[in-house]
């Protein structure tokens, strides 16, 4: 073979090793997963079933809430109907109190998607949107067992993408047999690790803008059942609440209504406490409840405020069931320490 | 079958000078070229190796009259009378004029190889500057610790930390040429400064590969070396190592213009080639290959002077590198980050692998290029130089062996550590080295006359197009800091203490609210609770965030991925810590997010 078939052959041979690293190189140009990055086992990574809104987070710098958890002033909050998807009866109770409230309680279904469009018209009237998440079609168990996470993740990352304080309570009154998460149909552990799970799913999405409220029921109808248990740790708590009522059936008083399971929650936690609902059954009583309440509110620095359930349900709950009611409360609340803007604590 | 068109795929009508003239009969040029002159090979030469020997060549054949290399008839069986048969074109050739034969490196050549190499350059520019991201943590590093540096010499503060110890480079040089740099012209005036050292590196490529070859394997050279991966991301990357391979490719570029020089002339390299290794102490690793770069340059007909090159060039680096040791304490860091290094644990295929990518087609055609090279020494086409000699075909071996081994040299180095950390730059340092034999595979695939430009083409788009993509790839490899600094620059103050991975780049972007020493990184930390006893590695994290040491946290997921997840446990059973939020980022392994913790 002489020299230039040789030439011929060698450039051949060249040629289709270019074409050979050519086709080959596609794949280094198309190459996306070389170097490290989020491990999908992670806490922080994001979930690979997570919705589409879940997967990239919002551009806005994540909103601090720690101004918010412990304020020098008190919240005056309030659950009315309707609100806060629309702020009329917002408006018009502030109207009737002479105060803007700045938390608005609403409640939330298993399966409801978050009410963002209420929770950013609770913002832009100066309070935190403050949500009881109610797992009623589904058990502790199986929210601890992950088989909601799907549902979990949307609902943080609808959270999260608002990046406005939202405060949650997960389960409220688990120590009551009342609800369907209740001590009737679930352990304490159960619980607890429901309640951590969502947490940790909640964190896993980075919805640093929760306020997480544990809120039982006050022990005094239920006297044998310990907090203790149900207690999910400081590091899943921010607040705890505290739900009692004004009734006639039991002494109404501050002392009498909330500081006895106050006194079983301060065995195990230091963390400040809400009121987390409450309201007086109409009466000669309820502008001395209303008084009571507010004066224990302010006398206790630890306490942060309290939520009104102004609804006529049952009985009426309202502030506004009678005008002796409405003046005190419009007389308690008038107390320069109750309200701020939660948009500049 | 022999085509007869294969006798003369060097057929002498040089590229630079015109088309080649076509009869006006319009006879194929293939066919016209059969006709002219089948005898001639390669082209013009500028290797120094050859010079001498032509010149030989010059006083007999070359000069004026115009030489007619057609008519050179002296071994060409074809001359004058071609095998033009019944079937030939019927016309004859014009003559062919000198300049189409030009042995030296005429004006218009230099010209029009000094603008290609500006096209390379200016496409190398563009290459560099379209890459974007925030610090680098290697760049917020030197930066920053220049500035400290900077401080410590001109006002006398206190070094946050013994940069020494852990740097792999001198933390005197580089840093606080940055740093002056950075005060002026900010991070974008730094990686401008990079990009000025390689737009030199590949100059002096050029520059140095034309002088031992000629202008074509010269421009294959730095045409290949400028789209390479490395190449591009150095070219816009804050760190020692642009420096470092521009000096070396100076002390290189020295070496081979002494060629012919007295041999102490060599020794100009030496303290660039040192100075390269203060700036960052692996370029040691090709102080060897310049020592016989020296010795296989040197004056091929004698024997004293190329030993004496290669003894010289030696001994004053060798010199050179104990005063420097001995004179300065960079030992420990030369130890730490360099001799001593430690191993990682990957595997040796996907070292391989990552070799390949980054460096394979380049280094292929160096190996190419250095067989070529070997086979067939001769670089040029005219007839007048047919019977220069070049170097024997063991000095080509040799010096072959010598470029294209020193590629190996790093890839050999990680390989054995089984660690990939910065080996897409060091594949760079060798493949400089490479370039000169890359070239020459280049320029022998392309073939003479550019009888298969195609291939030559193919193989440069080849090499272009994974220089872009990889160089894109590379700079999204580590997180968007911007959004993340933004944050951290609302929560942190001059007395707070702060853990965060990859702590380099929060450090050099709120050095105005924080100093180094408030800030500790998930790359090691020695933590004294208030018992006095030292928790350090997981052990010091889990108790320093049990007793909420740190006022803020921040996480990437993507420097210490493993240590992250410790920090997480730790946290997650710490009361003392509530999640601010998180900072999505985007990088080629997907969106990842910067995960932030504050104190309650």
């Amino acid at each position: 073979m002489n020299r230039p078939t040789v030439h011929r052959i060698a450039r051949t041979l060249a040629a289709l090793g270019l074409a050979l690293g050519l086709t080959g190189c596609a794949s280094l140009i198309g190459e996306k997963q070389v170097g490290p990055g989020p491990d999908p086992s992670s806490p922080g990574a994001a979930p690979s079933a997570a919705p589409a809104s879940a997967s990239a987070g919002p551009a806005a710098l994540p909103y601090d809430v720690r101004p918010l958890l412990k304020p020098a002033h008190k919240y005056l909050g309030v659950s009315a109907d309707g609100a806060p998807t629309s702020m009329d009866s917002i408006t018009a109770f502030a109207q009737q109190v002479g105060k803007q409230p700045n938390l608005i309680e609403s409640y939330s279904g298993w399966g409801d998607n978050f009410d963002a469009k209420g929770a950013k018209n609770a913002w832009d009237a100066g309070a935190v949107s403050y949500i009881a998440w109610e797992p009623f079609t589904v058990s502790l168990a199986d929210i601890a067992a992950g088989k909601s996470d799907d549902y979990i993740r949307g609902y943080a990352a609808a959270i999260r993408n608002l990046d406005v304080p939202v405060a949650l309570s997960f389960a409220h009154e688990m120590n009551g047999g009342w609800y369907a998460w209740g001590t009737k149909h679930a352990t304490p552990d159960q619980f607890v690790a429901a309640y951590r799970h969502v947490h940790d799913v909640f964190a896993q999405l980075g919805a640093g803008n929760v306020i997480w409220v544990w809120s039982p029921n006050s022990i005094n109808p239920m006297p044998n059942v310990q907090l203790q248990p149900y207690y999910p740790g400081d590091t899943y708590v921010d607040w705890v609440g505290i739900v009692a009522y004004y009734t006639h059936l039991e002494a109404g008083t501050f002392q009498q209504l909330y500081i006895p399971t106050l006194t079983e929650v301060r065995q195990f936690t230091d963390k400040p406490f809400l009121i987390s609902e409450t309201a007086s059954e109409p009466g000669a009583r309820k502008p001395a409840d209303i008084a009571n309440l507010a004066a224990g509110v302010i006398a206790h620095p630890d306490c942060l405020g309290f939520i009104w359930f102004d609804y006529n349900k049952e009985v009426d709950w309202k502030v506004d069931s009678d005008p002796q009611a409405l003046a005190a409360f419009k007389r308690a609340v008038s107390d320069g320490r109750y309200g701020f803007d939660v948009r500049n604590p | 079958m022999t085509s007869s068109t294969e006798h003369l795929d060097e057929f002498p009508v040089h590229q630079e000078d015109g088309p080649l003239r076509r009869p006006d009969s319009g006879g194929s040029w293939f066919t016209a070229k059969r006709q002219a002159a089948p005898g001639g090979h390669d082209h013009a030469v500028d290797s120094p190796t050859m010079r001498l020997d032509m010149s030989s060549a010059r006083r007999t054949g070359g000069g004026a009259p115009p030489v007619q290399p057609g008519r050179d008839t002296a071994d060409d069986p074809v001359a004058d009378e071609p095998r033009r048969g019944d079937d030939g074109p019927g016309y004859t050739l014009a003559p062919i004029p000198e300049a189409s034969w030009a042995i030296d490196p005429g004006r218009r050549r230099t010209w029009v190889s000094r603008l290609l190499l500006l096209a390379i350059l200016l496409l190398q520019t563009a290459l560099s500057v379209r890459l974007s991201n925030t610090a680098f943590q290697d760049e917020a590093l030197y930066m920053y610790a220049g500035h400290m540096e900077l401080d410590h010499f001109l006002h006398g503060l206190a070094l946050p930390k013994d940069y020494n110890t852990y740097f792999s480079g001198s933390p005197v040089l580089y840093p606080i040429a940055a740093a002056v740099i950075e005060n002026h012209f900010g991070m974008l005036g730094v990686r401008l400064f990079s990009l000025l050292c390689m737009l030199g590196a590949t100059s002096l490529l050029y520059a140095f590969s034309r002088r031992m070859f000629n202008e074509r394997v010269a421009l294959g050279a730095a045409a290949l070396f400028a789209v390479t991966q490395s190449t591009v991301v150095l070219g816009f990357f804050a760190t020692y190592d642009a420096p470092a391979v521009l000096l070396l490719a100076l002390a290189a570029w020295i070496v081979i213009r002494t060629d012919r020089a007295p041999a102490a002339l060599v020794l100009f390299a030496a303290p660039v080639a040192v100075l390269a290794v203060g700036l960052k102490y692996a370029s040691a690793l090709y102080l060897p290959t310049l020592a016989v770069l020296a010795l296989l340059t040197g004056h091929r007909n004698k024997i004293r002077q190329p030993l004496l090159r290669g003894a010289l060039l030696a001994a004053g680096m060798a010199v050179l590198l104990w005063l420097g040791l001995r004179f300065t304490n960079v030992l420990s860091g030369v130890q730490a980050t360099t001799t001593n290094r430690a191993h990682g644990n990957e595997k040796t295929m996907d070292l391989v692998r990552q070799c390949v990518e980054y460096g394979g087609l380049m280094f292929a055609t160096a190996c190419a290029g250095m067989v070529a090279y070997a086979v067939r020494g001769r670089m040029n086409e005219s007839p007048l130089v047919r019977n220069a000699t070049g170097p024997g075909p063991r000095r080509r071996w040799l010096l072959g062996l010598l470029l294209v081994g020193t590629a190996l040299l790093a890839p050999a180095y990680q390989i054995h550590l089984h660690t990939s950390v910065a080996l897409y730059k060091h594949l760079g340092f060798g493949l400089l080295f490479a370039a000169p034999m890359a070239g020459i595979g280049l320029s022998r695939l392309v073939g003479s006359h550019f009888r298969h430009p195609q291939l030559g083409i193919l193989l440069w788009v080849i090499t272009l197009s994974l220089g872009l993509s990889q160089s894109v790839w590379r700079f999204e490899t580590w997180p968007n800091s911007t959004q993340m600094i933004a944050v951290l620059k609302q929560h942190v103050n001059s007395h707070g203490r702060y853990l965060a991975s990859a702590d380099n780049v929060p450090v050099y972007y709120l050095r105005a609210q924080t100093r180094q020493d408030q800030w500790t990184s998930t790359y090691g930390i020695g933590y004294v609770d208030r018992a006095g006893k030292l928790h350090s590695g997981d052990d010091g994290y889990r108790a320093a965030i049990a007793d909420g040491w740190f006022d803020l946290i921040v996480l990437d997921g993507v420097a210490t991925p493993d240590e992250d997840k410790v920090v997480v446990q730790a946290i997650s059973q710490s009361p003392h810590y509530r999640l601010l939020g998180r900072v999505p980022f985007h990088t080629t392994g997907g969106t990842g997010y910067y995960r932030i913790w504050v104190k309650q």
